[in-house]
């Protein structure tokens, strides 16, 4: 404990302020707080003021990956079905919710006040959103010290990782999920990879938009587009995929297979908030200096 | 794909003509495909390279894939409509393919390492199991054609609504959702073709040995005895070589719709007669078709994407073309004789002993009211926790069951005026009619409520109207209109699809609507609900003399002093709009608008009166049950309603059917 008092870092404050959250969960600044959106849970959590329920955390554990859910949290159900009686049982003091659930709104301003956050809205890029968002959470919920050092450590590491990537300055990276072994989806410049991609200095090789929604899968022939670009593949990858990509002459005819331009990273939630960002940055940019020092 | 026609031309004399245009049309399309595809913006070299290798290892593969799956599928079907003696047969209305998706989808949810071992095997599984349930259902009455289709429709819908609840409760629905349920032809490698052109080809020997038995199998049991046949062993033959086929289909490319229903009726519309003639030109004609439509959904679609999944599309070319041929399709068989579905099997009942049924709707509310789970796992509500919950209860509670009551009223007076023991708003396409209009009024209206239930009771009306119409035409028997109305509800599904693969924000809304949850009822929704009860169902019972006279035909009716045409337009319009609030509600998956009807028919609810109000309280009930058993079955995560209730009713209503049936088989 001295060891971490001796030299407070921004980490470990945050660490400390996450430990405290675990101690006494579902206490956010002496409210307590619910949300039905996933870029939200990502930011609470982020801060250390986990809420008292959120929506499928079986998922968000397996996709999103990060921020770790305190086992306290109570699980809402599917995020396109939220349940209502499970989140009034819950007697939450606040809801936090975001534009994709304006539906359910009235319904939920029956149960506690709400507020609501557009992160992901068509045409805007999300991450001056996001910032917003965080900002604001900490503000409302008492911790605005907390979201401003999350804030400057995120821009931190934005630039530190842009750095590191300097000698690959030229890279162009498309992210895509695979929907299976014949399609993907892609993240244009307008969804959060796309901004990241932009805040690591690096190129989409997805120029066109793309929705900021229920992106429908596109033909893998469309790779052909980005020759150069280094495919970074995030999971879940569909069961049988890879088995049948391996086999797909078109696939290993890429100029980006043949010459290794194939991330495979972790998880990562598409349409989450700062933390969601924070974390492509990082598995992509270790997944692409990875692969720089095994080919030499 | 010439060559393919080819053979079949001497044989179908004066249809040639329609074969070279069919052949030529397949080949000019795919001509263009290759002629207009996008270039590759890359170096020369590379482009050159990349867009060889996609000439040849994607392209043509799907090319060939196309002319083979459609191949297998116009030969299945041909063998299913065959051996089942019904013309209405194919991979989709026998739940075979809806099977073997489901077995695909439990398995690479639960199982990835058998999926990994064999995809084929896995979905042959689901489809062999699929068959044996539909057939074993129907088999103590003969396999008459209309419990056959009946049995495996439901079997499909179930299979469908676990399939989605597979992938819902998975949680990865958006991504899912566009793929599943429609195949898509995109190869990467000519694997697809490998694995499926020898199974066609060993399929089609096999079949052509099976030609004695097969031009037996159109005679009758006795007949076929006398000429020393043992017919089981053929038709499970010849059944399982069908299946074999299906199920190979959809492991690779997923579910195609329509081919296998449209090549058998195409050619027999060309010409085609005896066994032997219609073992080339269907699966000739299910190449074509399935040619031509990819090609189309290529050539219409923008870039490397294609319009729509071709699966899917299919039925926006076969539904049409099958309503137009429809006129003039002779069926293969004989209609039915009277069937036996529409009698009722216990002396009729009165309308007193409706009465435990309402107590027992009654009860279950209360329940649906009071009891349900919480963090602390099961309890009841009660005092002030009650009047917590109500508001979220209640409306739902009120959604669904008068989206059930709305529904088997609609289903009531369908079937009472096509006087079709099978028609319902999910069977006539009424439904998915719906879908269609919704589509319009979200692009050509502000998002509002009023606008979606608008579009959706304009799309259903129109439906309706189209199927009456229809069933009006002198010589319609039971059989086509339930053939058209299963082409009109999957060329409009197909149209939604279409839409849905645009993925923009009437994708969405569309969505939503599909997949029907109870869980956003709110006190609008409640009230739509009652109103739309009370305002359509109070003139119903007043109007019961038109429903008793109205399926003894026109004649009748007029001699008996009706105005035919008014009231079957007044009830039309009722039944629409039923239709489209339940649907609004519920969404248009439930089935149980063929199903309450049913249950209250053979609960020997006769007269159109009690059947009616019978069928209103039956829909309302399991809707109730549905509601709440969705909700707490895998708590806290809740299963779309309308699929619950098809899960609910399905095997309910087959179980009554197999159980009511006279012992003939």
């Amino acid at each position: 404990m001295t060891g971490f008092t001796a030299h407070p870092t921004r980490r470990t404050a945050l660490g400390l302020i996450a430990a405290a959250g675990c101690a006494r969960p579902a206490r956010a600044g002496g409210l307590r707080v619910a949300t039905v959106d996933w870029s939200v849970l990502e930011t609470l959590l982020a801060l250390g003021l986990p809420p008292v329920a959120a929506p499928e955390l079986r998922q968000f554990r397996e996709v999103a990956v990060e921020p770790a859910v305190p086992a306290q949290v109570t699980d809402l159900g599917l995020r396109g079905s939220v349940n209502f009686e499970l989140l009034l049982l819950s007697r939450p003091d606040l809801i936090l919710s975001s534009s994709f659930y304006a539906g359910s709104e009235p319904r939920l301003r029956r149960i506690a006040p709400v507020e609501s956050f557009s992160v992901y809205a068509p045409g805007r890029p999300p991450y001056e959103p996001a910032l917003a968002m965080t900002r604001r959470i900490g503000e409302r919920l008492g911790a605005a010290a907390a979201a401003e050092r999350y804030v400057a450590e995120t821009e931190a590491e934005f630039a530190a990782l842009r750095d590191r990537l300097k000698p690959l300055a030229t890279r162009s990276v498309i992210p895509i999920n695979l929907g299976d072994a014949r399609h993907f989806r892609v993240f244009g410049d307008d969804s959060m990879f796309g901004e990241v991609l932009r805040r690591l200095g690096l190129a989409n090789a997805w120029t066109d938009h793309t929705s900021y929604s229920a992106t429908a899968p596109i033909g893998l022939e469309a790779l052909a587009q980005v020759p150069q670009a280094e495919i970074a593949l995030i999971p879940p990858v569909p069961p049988g995929a890879m088995e049948t990509l391996a086999r797909s002459a078109f696939w290993n005819a890429l100029p980006n297979l043949r010459e290794g331009r194939l991330l495979r990273i972790g998880s990562i939630n598409p349409y989450g908030g700062l933390p969601a960002a924070r974390r492509f940055a990082r598995l992509l940019t270790e997944g692409l200096l990875a692969a720089e020092a095994a080919r030499g | 794909m010439a060559d393919a026609a080819g053979p079949a031309r001497p044989r179908l004399g004066g249809r040639s003509g329609a074969w070279a245009f069919a052949a030529l049309a397949a080949a000019a399309l795919l001509a263009a495909v290759v002629a207009t595809r996008p270039a590759l913006p890359a170096s020369p070299a590379l482009a050159r390279t990349l867009e060889s290798i996609l000439l040849w290892h994607s392209l043509m593969p799907r090319a060939a894939t196309a002319l083979v799956c459609g191949a297998a599928l116009g030969l299945a079907g041909m063998l299913l409509q065959r051996v089942l003696r019904n013309p209405v047969a194919d991979a989709s209305t026998l739940g075979i393919a809806s099977g073997a998706q489901l077995a695909l989808t439990v398995a690479s949810a639960y199982a990835p390492a058998l999926i990994a071992a064999s995809r084929e095997g896995v979905a042959l599984a689901g489809a062999l199991a699929a068959v044996a349930l539909v057939l074993g259902l129907s088999w103590r009455r003969g396999l008459d054609p209309m419990t056959v289709v009946l049995s495996g429709m439901v079997v499909a819908l179930v299979a469908a609504a676990a399939s989605a609840t597979v992938i819902l409760a998975k949680g990865e629905y958006v991504l899912s959702l566009f793929i599943w349920g429609a195949g898509s032809l995109n190869q990467q490698s000519w694997d697809a073709v490998l694995a499926l052109a020898p199974r066609l080809a060993l399929s089609a020997a096999a079949a052509a040995l099976l030609l004695r038995p097969l031009t037996l199998l159109g005679l009758d049991e006795d007949v076929a005895h006398g000429l020393g046949l043992t017919l089981p062993a053929a038709r499970f033959a010849v059944l399982g070589i069908a299946v074999w086929l299906a199920a190979s289909v959809t492991a690779e490319v997923g579910v195609i719709g329509f081919v296998g229903l449209a090549a058998p009726a195409l050619a027999r519309e060309l010409g085609a007669r005896t066994p032997r003639q219609m073992l080339l030109a269907a699966p000739a004609l299910g190449a074509l078709l399935l040619s031509i439509t990819d090609s189309a959904v290529q050539l219409l679609g923008s870039g490397f994407n294609d319009l729509a999944p071709t699966g899917a599309a299919t039925a926006l070319f076969g539904g049409p073309l099958l309503l137009w041929l429809m006129r003039r399709v002779p069926l293969a068989l004989p209609p039915q004789a009277q069937d036996a579905a529409w009698g009722s099997y216990r002396a009729a009942r009165s309308l007193r002993s409706l009465a435990p049924l309402a107590g027992l709707i009654l009860a279950v509310a209360a329940l649906g009211l009071l009891l349900g789970r919480g963090p602390a796992g099961w309890s009841w509500a009660t005092g002030a926790l009650f009047w917590d919950l109500l508001p979220f209860r209640g409306p739902r509670l009120a959604a669904a069951g008068t989206a059930g009551a709305l529904l088997g009223a609609a289903g009531c007076l369908m079937q009472r005026l096509t006087a079709n023991p099978l028609a319902g708003p999910e069977v006539l396409g009424v439904s998915a009619g719906g879908g269609v209009g919704l589509l319009l009024a979200l692009t050509l209206m502000p998002t509002s409520p009023f606008a979606m239930l608008s579009g959706i009771a304009g799309g259903s009306l129109a439906v309706l109207v189209v199927m009456l119409l229809f069933a009006a035409r002198p010589g319609i028997g039971p059989q086509r209109l339930l053939l058209a109305g299963i082409a009109m509800g999957a060329l409009c599904m197909a149209v939604v699809s279409t839409a849905m693969a645009q993925g923009d924000l009437r994708a969405y809304l569309l969505l939503v609507w599909l997949s029907g949850s109870t869980n956003r009822a709110g006190v609008f929704e409640a009230w739509t609900g009652l109103i739309a009860c009370i305002v359509l169902i109070a003139p119903l019972l007043l109007a019961s003399r038109w429903l008793d006279l109205l399926p003894l035909g026109e004649a009748t009716g007029r001699s008996l002093g009706l105005a035919v045409t008014r009231s079957r337009l007044c009830l039309a319009a009722m039944a629409a709009l039923a239709t489209a609030v339940a649907s609004l509600l519920v969404g248009p998956l439930s089935l149980i608008g063929l199903i309450a009807p049913h249950l209250a028919r053979l609960a020997g609810f006769a007269r159109s009166r009690d059947q009616l109000l019978a069928a209103m309280l039956i829909g309302c009930g399991v809707m109730i049950t549905a509601d709440w058993l969705a909700r707490l079955v895998v708590f806290p995560y809740q299963l779309p309603v309308g699929l619950f209730a098809a899960l609910i009713g399905g095997p309910y209503l087959i179980w009554l059917l197999n159980r009511g049936g006279p012992r003939n088989g």
